[in-house]
């Protein structure tokens, strides 16, 4: 990697000044994707913020409605957690399955979020369970937050503070690993809510993005029968050695329908 | 799993493992010299480009650098390229095109990865940065990435020289006895196969430590090399001109070879040569990219295969067509791995009368092709096992009932093949009723139909497979085109104090040597285990050494070993002879102890020693005091280990995801000496063979050559998930020509294994009208395999 | 790499034509132009800061043109380095085409990417393309609908303009700026990578 500047603030204040304070400073949370672009040499922030010292960015929080998982909490913790468990089990399951121990060990919830990687685990859920992303200058509803392929809503200066996930009355997610990197070739949160049904589908586009038409038809019957003829457009789908659009495509509607019978 | 002794055919822990497993190993990148610096090599980010000119001003001038080098540095010292190591002749008589492979581009870059030039600074970050400022300027050129493509005219010359791209074109067997023997065949079974590129992926990329010293003239090489004396001699002999008792190669614990570290690459030759010029060490370790960029690749063939059959199913004749890609120049044993180590396996286990081969080798502009887990044979295992499986479908008989009609029979050893090889020794029914014995092939159906109920489809897959392994005959590896003897040196020294070093020229990087060549001295010595050590990879200790790949190390190896073993007993009988007042000839040797026969008047192995080096009652006019023997074994004919594999698939039509729920391999690897370390091995070449067979295959694109699997990202390694528990058993008949019994063991899961999958899930398919499908199985091409045949039934 | 793009913009051909005209309408709107210099008649060069989540890279590019068919369509051939990323190489054959409501410009683009981004970003390549196209379209009709300021670069623009406007191109050659207008969409195709 280049050489670069180091900085570990205790405070979200001093956070965001120091990355203000230079054009091309960088926060780091797991770092599990920018260290790999670092040491690629393909990534050269002159500053390096590494967030992990705030201690306020991490820690669950459960309410009989609402789980509450502070930005820099890790994946590992996440799907440990007993109280997550048993408030959204899937989204500890989903947690549970990202990467591999020593990824869910150091990765972070944030991190993976704001990044969005068109193939996370977490922007499904996020934007399956119709969670609320809080950052230090706002609270930004998911349907608002994934924009395009690593772009969201925020802004320079904006950090993510943490994620307010609503408890579905069921849940489920379904992913199928893209078999080398064990990302999501396509993966599916469908949650039963309150306000609906919700189904959103990772791995599968330029970023996380919901199928109204799957969750129109599931909330009139629940069950993996009612979407069985329900497909995605696989014209906007990625492409690449281990996925055709067509294939996501499909894949999208299997992991969907495995979702719904899944869900708990 | 035999019992916990440490004798011959016990179980023992592998002494290697604690310093492994507690972060005590000593590998290249562990070393360091005084004054060491590093070096970063400046690769063609091009598949095909006409380098212009290379501007180093701006990296000479960077901090830290100490020099930087480019081929026409290496070109102006007289420094000559990597020399390949078997020459195959064309079929017109004349030898294979041998185009020079420089350590450093000469002109023109041939593969994305090819060394340009190279950095060597204070630190590696120097080194790094410093490269990225070596200005090249290159004329991309159009390449060319499919060997049959390749093959055609008007397309890119990989060199100048060689017309076609062609290196040879190779023949084997008899083309008019296979002809006839189709025109009256009553069936023909037609298969194209493609056997995917893979890359090796050590779990330690290569690396190296190069040092002068100009007192003595003498140079030190670390390298993670499987051979490290054959590594000296390359480097002294062909590439850089230096006296071989001048130059010590050592490779240290080693983490991984499966072919790759066999030869000599540019890196360690480059850092050599400049270790003089710059009169400092200098250390270069692979980034992971580097390693998928650069090392030898394996396998990538493309096959047109025929057998014709009676009407009774047994086979009467085959043909095979092959295309062998070798990549941009020709490795060390390049040449020799798809036609010396590919063809002549194509009989199989079976009595096939009649077989011809015709090999055409091809460079392209992608990565060098060489040796890797099996070399050759998995690819002939593939050709051979997937038409005996096919024509099964095709006549309607089961897999074991087609196999069993064509086997080798056990009375016909020591059997003559038409493809050049006499198999010594076998029992193939044995090691198939063992298989599906254990593979429970009654149940099957009855697990194919629970498996319909939950909506998946299960199938099985059988392969049995023959290899040639114990590398080699020295004679007729000659005869057949290799440049180098193919036998090994050991040496076996005991001590005043009765404790033992043996000195091999094999190499461990994985196997256990260290623990199974003490349990054949540990036995026939009568000395404990924890009393001998063996010693290997340092060209300035063990006298010489052919070094390790090809499932050779104890066949032979092992075998030179036993013969020093013999001379020691020898001497030792004669020195025990004095001692105990006998004659020789009374004199009775077992576990260690020597006898006067029909008396308790007897010595042990350590006191013979202490005499030896305390020679004070010794027959000194007769006998040299000490106790040191060293021997060098050339093999009369290859071992030829057997097996059968059964696997069982699971496929979810929904997905196309595969999943091998039961693999069942029963192998003849003659006597075994360690059960535990072979089936370690066993379940290692299965794991790379179901790597093949589903997860893994180099891409690059066909038309930039750009190495589109560069990473883990895309590259898929097998994972313990991916594999089931192994169903491991042996069934051996003792090889007949070594002094051991032994055959090898460390490759036959990569070559038994991957027709046995890819038949099990076309089995599993077929209700679904899947007829063929091509390696590696994944998850999109397994589905889309399923779409095709549903549009075709459609249709 | 085969990249098709086809966008529909709300204005009339010409407009756009002429639009493509200006050379710092492009630097503006191109996500992340950092300059665009005429080198030769038809040869142009062109710097690109890409940035894909935590990759970013800078290249440089040269745009070579033929087949010119004014105003209809015209071919080019592109390549850019972008230093230890690699380097991207490629042709694109571009189209205007009256719609209505507007036009339709359509770009079928080859390209080759080598060095790490070929060998890392394989998965990731054709949806980066397909954003910056996006967001080039997204920046011109914008641009053209006269709000004002597409992002930062405008400012620039207004200076950088005054020395553009000593060399500009006489109207005759209007469609030379086009070409490459749209040449630099297939550059940025291209480079939007990793």
């Amino acid at each position: 990697m280049y050489a670069f500047g180091y900085h570990r603030p205790t405070t979200i204040d001093e956070a965001v000044t120091l990355l203000g304070q230079s054009e091309d400073a960088s926060a780091i949370a797991g770092g599990q994707t920018l260290l790999q672009s670092l040491k690629q040499r393909l990534a050269q922030p002159g500053e390096l913020v590494d967030l992990g010292a705030i201690k306020e960015l991490s820690g669950i929080a459960v309410d009989g409605r609402t789980v509450v998982i502070g930005a820099l909490t890790k994946h590992n913790e996440v799907a440990l957690s007993s109280e997550v468990r048993k408030a959204v089990p899937a989204l500890a399951d989903l947690a549970g399955a990202i990467g591999d121990h020593q990824v869910r060990n150091v990765g972070t919830i944030g991190g993976s979020v704001a990044n969005s990687d068109p193939a996370a685990d977490y922007p499904a859920a996020v934007l399956g369970l119709g969670a609320t992303v809080e950052t230090n200058q706002r609270r930004i509803a998911a349907d608002d937050f994934f924009i395009d392929l690593f772009e969201t809503a925020l802004e320079p200066g904006e950090l993510i503070k943490a994620i307010h996930f609503p408890v579905p009355k069921r849940a489920a997610y379904v992913k199928f690993a893209q078999p080398a990197s064990r990302y999501a070739l396509a993966g599916v949160m469908v949650a039963e809510t309150g306000d609906g049904v919700r189904l959103a589908v990772t791995g599968a586009g330029a970023c996380a993005f919901r199928v109204p038409a799957m969750e129109q038809a599931l909330a009139g019957d629940f069950s993996a029968d009612a979407i069985k003829g329900v497909q995605v457009d696989a014209d906007e789908l990625n492409d690449d050695i281990h996925g055709t659009p067509a294939y996501r495509a499909h894949l999208v509607n299997v992991l969907a329908r495995r979702a719904v019978e899944a869900a708990r | 799993m035999g019992e916990p002794t440490t004798k011959i055919g016990g179980s023992t822990r592998r002494s290697e493992d604690k310093r492994f497993l507690t972060g005590q190993g000593r590998y290249t990148d562990d070393i360091n010299m005084a004054g060491q610096t590093y070096a970063c090599f400046v690769r063609s980010p091009h598949a095909h480009a006409r380098i212009n000119s290379i501007d180093t001003s701006m990296a000479r001038d960077a901090d830290g650098v100490l020099a930087v080098f480019t081929g026409e540095d290496l070109a102006n010292d007289g420094i000559g390229g990597l020399p390949c190591g078997w020459q195959i002749h064309d079929v017109s008589g004349e030898p294979m095109a041998e185009p020079p492979h420089p350590l450093l581009a000469q002109g023109k870059a041939r593969y994305v990865g090819d060394h340009v030039a190279v950095v060597i600074a204070e630190t590696k970050q120097q080194a790094r940065d410093a490269a990225e400022l070596v200005d090249v300027d290159y004329d991309m050129l159009d390449a060319v990435i499919s060997p049959a493509k390749a093959l055609e005219s008007g397309q890119p010359l990989v060199h100048d020289e060689v017309p076609d791209n062609r290196c040879y074109t190779w023949e084997l067997g008899d083309s008019g006895a296979a002809d006839e023997a189709f025109e009256r065949a009553h069936h023909v079974t037609s298969l194209d196969l493609v056997n995917n590129r893979l890359i090796p992926n050590a779990l330690e990329p290569r690396a190296a430590v190069a040092s002068y010293s100009p007192g003595e003239d003498h140079y030190t090489l670390y390298t993670t090399s499987q051979n490290p004396h054959l590594a000296r001699l390359l480097l002294s002999a062909f590439v850089l001109n230096l006296p071989e008792h001048k130059v010590r190669v050592v490779s240290p614990d080693v983490g991984g070879g499966f072919g790759s570290k066999i030869y000599p690459y540019a890196e360690e030759a480059t850092l050599t040569w400049a270790s003089k010029k710059i009169g400092r060490p200098i250390k270069w370790t692979a980034e992971r990219v580097e390693s998928f960029l650069s090392d030898a690749h394996g396998r990538d063939h493309v096959t047109r295969a025929e057998m014709a059959l009676d009407t009774d199913g047994r086979f009467i004749g085959m043909r095979v067509d092959t295309k062998a890609n070798l990549g941009a120049y020709l490795s060390t044993f390049a040449s020799a791995v798809p036609t010396i180590l590919y063809a002549t396996l194509l009989a199989g286990q079976y009595t096939t009368p009649a077989i011809h081969a015709r090999v055409t080798a091809v460079f392209t502009h992608t990565a060098p092709v060489d040796a890797y887990r099996g070399a050759g044979r998995p690819e002939a295992t593939y050709v051979v096992e997937r038409l005996v499986s096919q024509a099964a479908r095709d006549m309607g008989l089961s897999q074991a009932e087609i196999r069993r009609r064509n086997f080798i029979p056990t009375d016909a050893f020591p059997y003559q093949t038409p493809v050049a090889l006499n198999y010594d020794v076998g029992d193939y029914d044995a090691t198939l009723t063992r298989a599906e014995e254990l593979a429970d092939v009654a149940g099957f159906e009855g697990r194919r139909e629970e498996a319909q109920k939950r909506g998946k489809y299960r199938g099985i897959g059988y392969s049995t497979y023959i290899e040639a392994c114990g590398l080699a005959p020295s004679n007729i590896a000659g005869a057949l085109g290799a440049r180098a003897g193919l036998y090994e040196a050991g040496e076996v020294r005991l001590h005043p104090t009765g404790k033992v070093t043996v000195f091999t020229g094999s190499h461990s990087h994985g196997q256990g040597h260290e623990t199974t060549f003490a349990q054949i001295v540990s036995d026939r010595l009568g000395i404990p285990f924890d009393d001998v050590d063996v010693v290997h990879g340092d060209t300035d200790r063990s006298a010489f050494g052919m070094g390790t790949y090809g499932s050779r190390s104890l066949a032979v190896g092992g075998s030179a070993i036993v013969k020093a073993m013999d001379k020691i007993i020898d001497k030792s009988r004669r020195i025990a002879a004095h001692m105990l007042e006998a004659a020789e000839a009374d004199i009775e040797y077992d576990d260690g102890t020597f006898r006067v026969a029909g008396t308790d008047k007897s010595l042990s192995m350590a006191e013979v020693a202490f005499s030896a080096y305390v020679p004070h009652n010794y027959p000194l006019e007769q006998l040299e005091p000490g106790l040191d023997e060293s021997a060098f074994y050339d093999p009369t004919n290859f071992t030829y280990p057997a097996g059968s594999h059964i696997c069982e698939v699971e496929v979810d039509p929904d997905t196309g995801r595969v999943e091998i729920v039961n693999f069942t391999a029963v192998d003849d690897f003659g006597n075994v000496i360690n059960p535990m370390i072979v089936e370690g091995q066993v379940h290692g070449g299965l794991a790379q063979g179901i790597g093949q067979a589903l997860l893994e295959g180099a891409v690059y694109d066909a038309e930039s050559g750009q190495l589109i699997t560069g990473t883990y990202m895309d590259y898929t390694m097998p994972r313990a998930d991916d594999l089931p528990s192994f169903r491991v058993d042996t069934c051996n008949t003792p090889c007949t020509h070594n002094p051991l019994g032994v055959k090898g063991c460390g490759e036959a899961g990569a070559i038994g294994s991957p027709p046995a999958v890819i038949d099990a899930i076309i089995d599993a398919l077929r209700p679904l009208g899947v007829t063929d499908l091509e390696m590696p199985a994944t998850p999109l091409r397994v589905w889309q395999a399923i779409q095709d045949a549903q549009g075709r039934q459609v249709a | 790499m085969e990249l098709q793009q086809e966008r529909q913009l709300p204005l009339p051909r010409d407009t756009v034509w002429d639009a493509l005209n200006d050379p710092e309408v492009l630097k503006a709107c191109i996500p992340g132009c950092e300059s665009f210099d005429r080198v030769d008649d038809n040869a142009y060069e062109a710097a690109v800061k890409a940035k894909v989540g935590p990759v970013n890279a800078r290249f440089k590019g040269k745009v070579t043109l033929t087949d010119l068919n004014p105003p209809a369509s015209y071919s080019m051939s592109f390549q850019g380095q972008g230093g230890q990323a690699g380097f991207v190489k490629g042709s694109a054959d571009v189209t205007l085409t009256d719609t209505e409501g507007g036009c339709t410009v359509g770009s079928t683009a080859k390209a080759q990417l080598g060095g790490k981004l070929a060998q890392l970003g394989s998965r990731l390549i054709d949806g980066a393309a397909r954003k910056t196209a996006n967001e080039f379209f997204d920046n011109f009709v914008e641009y053209m609908g006269g709000s004002g300021e597409p992002g930062e670069t405008a400012g620039e623009t207004a200076a950088a303009t005054v020395d553009s406007a000593a060399t500009a191109p006489a109207r005759s050659q209007a469609w030379v700026w086009a070409a490459v207008g749209a040449g630099v969409v297939g550059v940025i195709l291209a480079f939007a990578l990793l």
